[in-house]
């Protein structure tokens, strides 16, 4: 016993000497914890992948086999590449719609004072708290040619990508305009004002001063919608039948594993193609990381 | 050509006036200074000018072009800011040829002004670099750089050297007013430093309130201050303002009295309020002013400070030495005191009684109410008065 309370007691001395040997600690362990929580269902993803079919029951942490086909099957059975560049197509024209929507707004928002602008913004924030189940039905009847506006139906858009695109861009503009009229607001008038003393519009000065020196803000702006939109089901699931020549997106080519297999569940190919479906989104990701360079405003101004 | 005319330029703001009624003519290749306390409307009169702001009502013309309501990219003008604003994303050459590109000139061209401005302005060496690896007089420089390739019209300064150090400050001054001769272009150049101003513009604008006080050249805003605005902002240190009343005699005040033969002056009746105003180096000790044609009679007056500058001693002097118990500091206003500047080999010291007088001749007299100016310079005592 009297061991076990020397060790105790240096340690506790040593870690109020030493706070900060506690914290690295802590650091350490907690950084552990969300490492494998975030990395796991990966690996796991990864194993159930390059498992065949009859070892699927029994995957636990280990592959039960090694069975690299799947990935080809994945491809053969399903055309999974034609529902990934659906996904890209419907993800980009979100993307750019979005980003060019809310430069605009956040321009408005950030760098002009008038009254209601508060109120404004929040209450476009406030679109974003309605789950999208709350208006499925009168969206379906919107975009399915349903609803007449003066004498007019409108367009029948079942199967096209602006049933997809068009709500999920209503979604994201309003965070997306938030974050951008926050970084907006940072550039100084000064940089504006030179833009336009040099010949810019106020839209020229926008989009040749203020993007540009927001880029960390709009890159991740615009990461973030493309994943968003790239991962979306619940619209496409409802406004477009599942064939990819109707513009169904990606997590509709892996459901359509399920409906297109005679015998059980094909989990493997499943696991195969979302593994495929993520390297758009993966190769992206980078290519964003490296345009990101922050720290650009330095020096821009004397204050 | 370059002439710029502002015709009853007003601004308002909500609640605020920030420029009211401002007419200003200016000559092609003038170099003019609006100068003025901060929150004049020296810098909103230039952004009205630029197109970054429009004006209330008013009318401006730009190189015989109306322009009041165009946006600043057609108004021919170049702007330098305070804070330099140097596109932080671009190298010193895509800055400086930025609005060039805009304007589709072709890449000979651009390389050929780009190379001409670098050359004027030595910033040959750094056109690769970002603008957050220069020095703040290189900025400034390459600023500058960005406004000339254009061959504008007018340029528009607003305090260009106000983040620089003093003695970079000073240089680049004398680089300005160089830069202005070689290219002949009209400079409106916004300020709060008098002293820069007096040293550049052929003529200054002196603003308060948003209103224009004087337009004149340096000498005569120094010498003939239109109002005791002009006067007390113009020239450092201050000139020394004493507050009285017109007697048949003259000017009385608490200390000092000053014949003036008011028959000269329709303006002065007796019993007007009137300020006096002197500027510090025409105040001298009566031992060493023989040389003064005309001299007031002398005033009894006490060294407070002394401020040694080196080539000049500034004396701060009180004049309510004939109190009973003698001046105390608790006693002492603003009404009591008098700022002298003298030769630095002059022997004051601190606690002496001298006798002062005063350059009749360097005078200035002020409506005490409104401060306009009635007339500098008082001329010599005549007979009538001193055997008053």
């Amino acid at each position: 016993m009297k061991k076990y309370n020397n060790i105790a007691d240096k340690l506790v001395k040593s870690s109020i000497a030493n706070p900060e040997r506690i914290y690295n600690y802590l650091l350490y362990i907690s950084a552990a914890f969300f490492s494998v929580l975030i990395i796991f269902p990966f690996y796991f993803l990864f194993v159930v992948s390059i498992t065949p079919q009859h070892g699927l029951a029994e995957v636990r942490y280990l592959p039960t086999g090694f069975q690299w086909e799947n990935y080809i099957d994945t491809l053969e059975i399903v055309p999974l590449h034609q529902y990934i560049l659906n996904s890209i197509i419907i993800a980009t024209i979100t993307t750019v719609f979005v980003l060019i929507v809310a430069s605009l707004a956040g321009y408005v928002f950030g760098r002009f004072k008038f009254k209601g602008r508060g109120v404004l913004l929040v209450a476009f924030l406030i679109i974003t708290y309605f789950p999208g189940t709350t208006y499925i039905i009168p969206l379906f009847r919107l975009f399915t040619g349903n609803i007449s506006l003066f004498g007019l139906a409108t367009p029948d858009l079942y199967g096209t990508p602006w049933p997809v695109v068009l709500p999920l861009a209503g979604i994201t503009l309003p965070l997306a305009t938030f974050i951008l009229t926050v970084f907006y607001s940072r550039i100084p008038d000064g940089l504006e004002d030179a833009a336009r003393i040099e010949g810019c519009t106020r839209i020229g000065a926008l989009f040749r001063v203020i993007v540009p020196l927001s880029a960390p803000a709009v890159a991740t702006v615009g990461i973030l919608t493309f994943i968003l939109v790239y991962n979306e089901f619940f619209f496409s699931f409802l406004l477009t039948d599942s064939s990819y020549n109707n513009w169904a997106p990606l997590v509709h080519g892996i459901q359509m594993y399920e409906v297109t297999t005679v015998r059980g569940s094909p989990y493997h190919l499943m696991a195969a193609g979302s593994i495929l479906g993520l390297i758009p989104v993966t190769v992206l990701v980078f290519l964003g990381q490296k345009k990101i360079v922050s720290g650009l405003t330095a020096g821009a101004l004397k204050e | 050509m370059g002439d710029v005319i502002l015709e009853n330029i007003v601004k308002q703001y909500e609640d605020v006036t920030a420029v009211e009624n401002i007419n200003l003519n200016i000559k092609d290749g003038e170099f003019i200074c609006l100068v003025g306390p901060s929150g004049c409307g020296k810098s909103t009169t230039l952004e009205t000018i630029a197109g970054l702001t429009k004006p209330t009502s008013g009318e401006i013309t730009v190189a015989d072009r109306e322009v009041t309501y165009l946006p600043p990219k057609d108004r021919q003008i170049a702007m330098v800011f305070q804070n330099i604003a140097l596109f932080p994303h671009m190298n010193v050459h895509d800055n400086i040829s930025f609005g060039l590109r805009l304007r589709n000139f072709d890449s000979k061209e651009v390389k050929k002004r780009v190379e001409n401005a670098a050359e004027i302005l030595q910033i040959k060496e750094i056109l690769d670099r970002m603008p957050d690896e220069l020095s703040g007089g290189q900025q400034q420089r390459v600023a500058i750089g960005r406004a000339i390739v254009r061959d504008p019209e007018v340029f528009l300064m607003d305090e260009p050297l106000a983040n620089l150090d003093a003695k970079l400050r000073v240089h680049m001054r004398t680089e300005l007013q160089r830069l202005h001769k070689e290219l002949g272009t009209t400079i409106i150049y916004v300020t709060h430093d008098q002293a820069e101003a007096m040293t550049m513009a052929d003529r200054i604008a002196v603003l308060n309130k948003g209103e224009l006080q004087q337009i004149a050249p340096p000498l005569k805003c120094y010498n003939e201050p239109a109002n005791q605005f002009v006067a007390s902002f113009i020239g450092s240190p201050s000139m020394n303002f004493i507050e009285g009343k017109i007697r048949s005699g003259g000017f009385e005040s608490t200390h000092i009295n000053v014949d003036i033969n008011i028959g000269n002056y329709d303006d002065l009746s007796i019993g007007d309020p009137i300020t006096l105003g002197v500027r510090p180096e025409d105040v001298y000790p009566k031992s060493n002013s023989p040389e003064i044609q005309s001299q007031s009679d002398p005033i009894d007056a006490q060294v407070d400070v002394l401020e040694p500058m080196g080539d000049e001693i500034f004396v701060y002097l009180r004049l309510n030495v004939g109190a009973e118990d003698g001046p105390t500091v608790t006693e002492t206003s603003s009404a009591d005191q008098l700022l002298m500047s003298v030769d630095p080999d002059s022997d004051v010291s601190t606690k002496d009684n001298i006798e002062l007088v005063i350059d009749r001749e360097k005078l200035h007299l002020f409506e005490s109410g409104n401060g306009n100016a009635i007339t500098h310079g008082i001329g010599e005592q005549t007979a009538l008065n001193q055997n008053r």
